[in-house]
């Protein structure tokens, strides 16, 4: 079985899978047709109504749906990207939630209290995020490198942190918005109108400006790790640390700053919640969207682009959740197709295993264990 | 004065026993060298069972019940890990998103969105003579949870630090070549101890939702699988200092939800959000402190392969 196959295939193998079990729950525990009914709503709910749309109804039937998808899978895609890139370097960034918290925060703080033109104020506060992020990151990775702190422990430590201080004080406390009127609202105060993600659609859809971002950093991840002597030696110090040390890489200085990145593609999302959509920070995130990030890149097998494919699929999905709602289906559904596609893709060995048996009758290769990326945790 | 510390000791000591087994459940997992990231998600299965089958048989049977389901969650993860070596730390989080998400779901389309009906709590004990005596009358009336809970973590020290069996969950732990080295089965001892972590976890969770409340809510346990991994490392992986900090972190959970209701002028100071995030800064603190010479068994996370070394 070619290589790049044997990555592709255990992703697309479990998210079948995944969507079948859920059918197989839906049709239990409701009606054997609410099943086909609420998968077509959620399909509906992500794509547009396509039959709607051909009978003559308005645009809208479609443009609203694909927006939300677009925003979703852009925060999907630069969660799953944190996870990723955290991930080439050997270190698993379970504290993206965190990170995220923060960037949405700082992103929050900038546009609402900073009076730029909307040509600078986007990227300050774009920046700001980003930073924020990648000191929330840059904790862990300095405890990793200096105190020999295990970086799991370590971020969920941190994401916890981070939520108890952001949500359950500043938010609620010291930072917390005032409206018009005078009397006080969730969440942080609304950002100024330069602040804002332009809409690409206009006012027929919530689709942003954080969606093209998100797509330019998949690749630009995947041009860096690929094309450049830093990126390629960020990939060393994750296969290897020691033979990396060895080849004369310095190890601590490309953990660090991959890390930062991590963490700074994380805080990214929360400034394309907060900017893109929410207009402030809100009372809390909403979703788990930093522990989606690890389902997002494990489903795109640690690949930024396999990232961002897995992150418009289940963007669409997501999306499509709250139609279901309609039918006794919760909107949170499709997180469990997503966790249950991760739970199915930790299996990778089991799915290889079952291919190469499929295979045998061909002659197999030498090395019949094709060498996976998995992160040494 | 005393009868504030009584409140608060009372407080604690009830609500303290579903962290003391989820830690305890972590403790034995990691002690054998798989991760246990999961212990969240276990909680939740085990606390959404029990409330479930509460509603049709006696409480205690419906614990069992939870603890069963915790073990399910667990015998995929050792299926996942042990079997397949794969990734615990992957494994581990999804089962928290599965148990998350499907929890959720079947809430909602089970018995809507308000939890399950109510469920008959968890009778309560009264030590004769200790309910009239300050203070130490905080140990009287509570259920059969916290008395465990307050034994069971001695218990479980004394078998991993003075038997046998101790001793090779330990080094199946710290070196499981040399474990093999004697003819015992390395992945014998890990399944062992990832199935009784998952009946620990799901002990927990079901205490969670048949002691401490009376139902399964949609939150639930709301984080308390991670602060039970917190107490975990705070104790250094032993039974006894997990259950220590457990009681610990539960001691300032009570303090502040006593500091809600009875003293808000003080919270105007300390803002809650600080005090909620204390247990995970000690436990950064202590890690930092500790640096290289943490506690953590020394081949967890790796995945046993014969051939290596």
């Amino acid at each position: 079985m070619p290589e790049r196959l044997s990555g592709i295939l255990p992703s697309v193998l479990s998210v079948l899978l995944a969507l079948a079990v859920c059918w197989g729950l839906i049709a239990l525990t409701l009606a054997p047709d609410t099943a086909a009914n609420a998968y077509l709503q959620m399909l509906w709910g992500g794509i547009g109504n396509w039959p709607s749309y051909l009978e003559g109804a308005a645009a809208t039937v479609l443009t609203r749906p694909l927006g939300e998808s677009g925003m979703k899978a852009a925060l999907l895609t630069l969660t799953g990207l944190s996870v990723a890139v955290a991930f080439k370097v050997g270190l698993f960034n379970i504290g993206a939630q965190g990170q995220m918290i923060l960037g949405a925060l700082a992103a929050a703080l900038v546009g609402a209290h900073l009076s730029l033109p909307a040509v600078l104020h986007v990227p300050a506060a774009l920046l700001a995020a980003a930073l924020a992020g990648a000191a929330w990151a840059g904790l862990a990775a300095l405890l990793k490198l200096y105190r020999g702190v295990h970086e799991v422990i370590s971020t969920i430590m941190l994401n916890w942190v981070a939520v108890s201080l952001v949500d359950n004080w500043l938010v609620i406390g010291p930072l917390r918005g005032v409206a018009e009127g005078g009397q006080s609202i969730t969440g942080t105060a609304e950002i100024q109108a330069t602040a804002a993600l332009p809409r690409l659609l206009g006012d027929v859809s919530r689709l942003n400006l954080g969606f093209l971002l998100a797509l330019f950093l998949a690749v630009a991840v995947w041009v860096w790790l690929q094309r450049t002597r830093s990126g390629f030696e960020t990939r060393a110090v994750g296969l290897g640390a020691e033979a990396a040390r060895t080849a004369g890489i310095p190890v601590a200085r490309r953990t660090g700053l991959a890390m930062a990145l991590a963490g700074a593609l994380a805080g990214l999302a929360g400034a394309v919640l907060v900017l893109g959509t929410e207009r402030r920070y809100p009372g809390t995130l909403g979703a788990p969207y930093g522990f989606d990030g690890i389902a997002i890149a494990l489903i795109g097998n640690n690949h930024p682009l396999g990232a961002a494919v897995a992150a418009l699929f289940f963007g669409v999905l997501r999306a499509g959740g709250t139609r279901m709602q309609l039918l006794g289906v919760h909107q949170t559904f499709p997180e469990l197709i997503q966790g249950l596609a991760l739970l199915f893709v930790a299996g990778r060995m089991v799915w290889l295993a079952l291919l190469r048996r499929r295979t045998a009758a061909t002659p197999a290769p030498a090395n019949a264990a094709p060498p996976t990326e998995a992160p040494r945790a | 004065m005393l009868e504030v510390l009584h409140a608060l000791l009372f407080s604690t000591l009830d609500a303290a026993p579903a962290l003391v087994f989820a830690a305890l459940g972590a403790v034995l997992s990691e002690r054998a060298g798989v991760v246990s990231v999961g212990v969240e998600g276990m909680m939740r299965v085990g606390a959404f069972c029990a409330a479930v089958a509460a509603l049709v048989m006696p409480t205690p049977l419906a614990i069992l019940m939870g603890m069963l389901a915790g073990a399910a969650l667990a015998a995929i993860h050792g299926f996942l890990t042990i079997r397949w070596r794969s990734d615990q730390v992957v494994s581990g989080i999804a089962l928290n998103l599965v148990a998350l998400a499907g929890g959720t779901f079947l809430l909602e389309s089970l018995y809507g969105p308000n939890g399950t009906p109510p469920i008959q709590q968890l009778s309560r004990w009264d030590v004769p003579g200790l309910s009239s005596v300050p203070v130490l009358g905080a140990l009287s009336g509570h259920s059969a949870a916290t008395y465990l809970a307050l034994a069971l973590p001695f218990a479980f020290q004394f078998l991993l630090a003075r038997t046998p069996l101790g001793l090779r969950l330990r080094a199946v732990g710290d070196k499981p070549h040399a474990v093999a080295t004697l003819g015992l089965s390395v992945a014998g001892l890990r399944w062992g101890a990832v199935l009784g972590g998952g009946l620990l976890a799901g002990l927990g969770g079901a205490v969670l939702s048949t002691a401490v409340l009376d139902r399964f809510e949609q939150h639930t346990p709301a984080g308390l699988g991670f602060m039970a991994l917190a107490a975990m490392v705070f104790g250094r992986w032993t039974p006894v200092g997990a259950f220590l900090a457990a009681l610990f972190f539960a001691f300032g959970n009570a303090l502040r939800i006593g500091l809600v209701s009875s003293a808000p002028g003080l919270l105007e100071l300390i803002p809650q959000g600080m005090l909620l995030a204390l247990p995970y800064v000690l436990t950064l603190t202590l890690l930092t402190l500790q640096g290289q010479r943490s506690s953590a068994p020394a081949a967890l996370g790796t995945p046993y392969e014969q051939e290596s070394r």
